[in-house]
C-alpha cells in the first residue's frame, strides 16, 4: 500500500510526460524567437527560457531522459556489482581481496570531483547525446564499488548457508548453485542496491549540469534547467521557472520512499 | 588489523587512486583538446598536432612514475590557466575550503544531533518529525544554495551545515534509537537514572565507533557539496577552483585536486576503521 501511492504519482508523471511530448508541435530545440521568456501563453503553457524554448516539453523531455538515463546506469552499476560480488565471495581468498581493494581505491576517490574529471576530458566536439550517454555511463561505473561490498557481504554469509553445503554435497556444479540457488536468495539485496541508485544519480546530473558539466546543449536535463533559476530576468517574468525543480523534488522524494521501503525490507 | 597496517592500505590505496587518475586524465580523448579544434579553419591542422602530441607520450607506467616522482618533491605541475605553480593556488584556496567544511559540518552536526536525540525517544511520530529532512535529502545541492541566494537569507555554511544535517539525521535517529532500546538502558531508566547520565555513561561510549564511521561519511558529503556551493556563493576554495578547472581544461590543477580530496577521504575512513578496531580490540 505504501508503495501503491509513490508508484502511481511517478507512472503518471512518465505518462504526462510522453503525452506532452507526443502533443507539442515543437521540438525540445525548437527556438520560438518571438517569445523569449514568455510567460504562460495558449502557444507555450508554462512559458519559455531565454532562446524561445518550449518549456512543458523541455521539461517533459528531462524528466524522461533522467529517468531513463538513471534507471539504465542503476541497472549496469548493480550489474557489475553483483558480478564483482559474486566473483569475490565465490573466488580464493587473494583474488576477493584483489578485487575488494579495488572497490577500496573507487570508494576513496570523491565521486563529485572524478565526474567533473571525466567529463572535463571529453573532446569539445563531443555530441549532446554522447555527453548524456558518457554522464549516466560514468555515474554507473563510479556507483557499484559500494553495492558490490554489500553483495560481497551478503554473498558470502550465503557461501556458508547449509543448503549451499548440501548442493555442493548434491554434485550441483557452481554455475547451476548460483543461478538456481544464489541469486534468487540474493534478490532481495540486490533490488535495495538499483533503488538507492536511481535518486542517487538523478540527483548528482542534477548537480553536475547546474556547474554546466552534466548533458550538453540543446539536449534538456533537469541540471541543465536548475541553471534557469540564475536568470533573474526571467525570474521575475514567470513563476513557471520554478516548474523543473517543484518536478525534481517531487519524483526524488516518491523514489526516496522507495528506497526507505526496499531499505527496511532487506 | 593494527594501525600501521591501516595506514599502509591507506597509502597504498591513494597511490592506487593517483596512478588510475593520472592514467585517465593522460589518455582520455579529450586531454590535448583545445579550443582550436572548434575552428573549422584550424580543425584539421590542430587535430594533426595534437594527434602529434599524443604520439609522442611515453609509456603508462613512465608517465605514473614521473608524475608521482614530482609530486613527491612538492612539484603539483603548472596550472595551464593561471601559468602559475598548481601548489600556489591550493595553499590559500585549502584554507578557504577547510574553514568552510569544519563549519558547516560542525553546525550540521549539531542541528542533527539536536534533532535526532529527543525524536529517538518517541515511541512513534519519528517520520513525520523527520519529514523536513528527508525533503532537504531531495533537494539538490546547488539547488538548495540558488534558493538561498534568491530568498537572500543564509550562505554557503548554511546550505552545508542543513545537507549534512539531512543526511546524517537518518543515521544518528536510527543509531540512537537502538541506543535507547538496548536492555542495560532499560534497566537504568528503571532505575531512575536522568537521562543526561545515561547518555554520557551508557549511549556515548557505546555508540562512538558508529559516530566516527558517521564522521567519515560526513566529511565525504561534504566534499562533494563544496563544488556547487563553493561555486553559486563564488567561495573562492578548492571547489571553485576545480570547477574552474574543468570550465578552463585546466587538467593539472584538476588532478591535484582530486587527488587531495581522495588523500583527505582516505584519512577520513582510517578515522573509521582504527576506532571500530580499539572498540574490537
Amino acid at each position: 500500500m505504501k508503495k501503491r501511492l509513490p508508484a502511481a504519482i511517478l507512472l503518471l508523471l512518465v505518462l504526462g510526460g510522453v503525452v506532452a511530448l507526443r502533443l507539442s508541435r515543437y521540438d525540445y530545440a525548437f527556438q520560438d524567437r518571438d517569445a523569449t521568456m514568455a510567460p504562460s501563453t495558449v502557444r507555450h503553457w508554462t512559458g519559455t527560457d531565454e532562446l524561445g524554448r518550449d518549456r512543458t516539453v523541455r521539461v517533459a523531455a528531462a524528466l524522461l531522459i533522467d529517468l531513463t538515463g538513471a534507471t539504465v546506469a542503476a541497472a549496469l552499476t548493480t550489474a557489475m556489482a553483483a558480478a564483482f560480488g559474486l566473483l569475490a565471495a565465490f573466488s580464493p581468498r587473494w583474488v576477493a581481496a584483489i578485487l575488494m581493494f579495488l572497490s577500496d581505491a573507487f570508494l576513496s576517490l570523491p565521486w563529485l570531483f572524478l565526474l567533473m574529471m571525466v567529463r572535463s576530458v571529453l573532446p569539445l566536439t563531443a555530441s549532446p547525446l554522447q555527453t548524456a550517454v558518457t554522464t549516466f555511463l560514468v555515474l554507473a561505473a563510479l556507483g557499484w564499488p559500494a553495492c558490490a561490498r554489500a553483495i560481497y557481504r551478503g554473498a558470502l554469509v550465503l557461501r556458508s548457508a547449509d543448503w549451499m553445503i548440501q548442493g555442493h554435497a548434491c554434485g550441483l556444479k557452481p554455475r547451476q548453485l548460483i543461478r538456481l540457488h544464489l541469486v534468487p536468495h540474493l534478490r532481495p539485496l540486490f533490488l535495495p542496491q538499483f533503488l538507492i541508485c536511481i535518486p542517487a544519480f538523478i540527483m548528482a546530473e542534477a548537480n553536475l549540469g547546474a556547474l554546466g558539466l552534466g548533458v550538453a546543449e540543446p539536449m534538456p536535463s533537469w541540471g541543465a534547467m536548475l541553471q534557469e533559476l540564475d536568470n533573474s530576468t526571467l525570474l521575475a517574468r514567470s513563476h513557471w521557472v520554478y516548474l523543473p525543480i517543484a518536478l525534481l523534488v517531487v519524483v526524488l522524494l516518491m523514489l526516496e520512499s522507495f528506497t526507505t521501503e526496499a531499505e527496511t525490507h532487506a | 588489523m593494527t594501525i600501521v597496517t591501516r595506514a599502509g592500505r591507506t597509502l597504498l590505496l591513494m597511490l592506487f587512486a593517483g596512478a588510475g587518475t593520472i592514467l585517465l586524465v593522460r589518455f582520455a580523448p579529450g586531454f590535448f583538446s583545445d579550443s582550436r579544434e572548434m575552428d573549422a579553419k584550424y580543425a584539421a591542422a590542430a587535430r594533426a598536432e595534437m594527434q602529434a602530441q599524443n604520439n609522442q607520450q611515453p609509456a603508462a607506467p613512465l608517465i605514473v612514475i614521473h608524475e608521482v616522482k614530482s609530486w613527491l618533491h612538492g612539484d603539483l605541475g603548472q596550472s595551464r590557466q593561471y601559468n602559475v605553480p598548481v601548489v600556489q593556488l591550493l595553499g590559500a584556496r585549502a584554507r578557504v575550503s577547510a574553514v568552510l567544511l569544519a563549519r558547516g559540518i560542525s553546525l550540521g552536526w549539531l542541528l542533527a544531533a539536536c534533532t535526532a536525540l529527543p525524536i529517538s525517544r518517541l515511541p512513534q511520530g519519528g517520520l513525520l518529525w523527520g519529514a523536513p529532512f528527508t525533503l532537504l535529502l531531495s533537494i539538490p545541492t546547488a539547488a538548495m544554495a540558488t534558493a538561498c541566494i534568491l530568498s537572500n537569507a543564509g550562505g554557503p555554511v548554511l546550505v552545508l551545515s542543513l545537507l549534512i544535517a539531512a543526511r546524517d539525521f537518518k543515521f544518528l535517529r536510527s543509531i540512537l534509537h537502538g541506543a535507547w532500546r538496548s536492555p542495560h538502558l532499560l534497566q537504568g531508566r528503571a532505575q531512575g537514572l536522568p537521562a543526561w547520565a545515561l547518555l554520557r555513561m551508557h549511549i556515548l561510549p557505546n555508540v562512538t565507533p558508529q559516530l566516527c564511521a558517521l564522521t567519515t561519511l560526513s566529511i565525504v558529503t561534504a566534499l562533494g557539496a563544496v563544488v556547487p556551493i563553493e561555486v553559486i556563493f563564488t567561495v573562492p576554495g578548492l571547489g571553485q577552483l576545480a570547477w574552474s578547472a574543468v570550465m578552463n581544461r585546466d587538467l593539472p590543477v584538476l588532478v591535484a585536486v582530486s587527488l587531495l580530496m581522495a588523500c583527505v577521504v582516505g584519512f577520513a575512513g582510517m578515522l573509521s576503521t582504527r576506532t571500530v578496531t580499539l572498540e574490537a580490540a
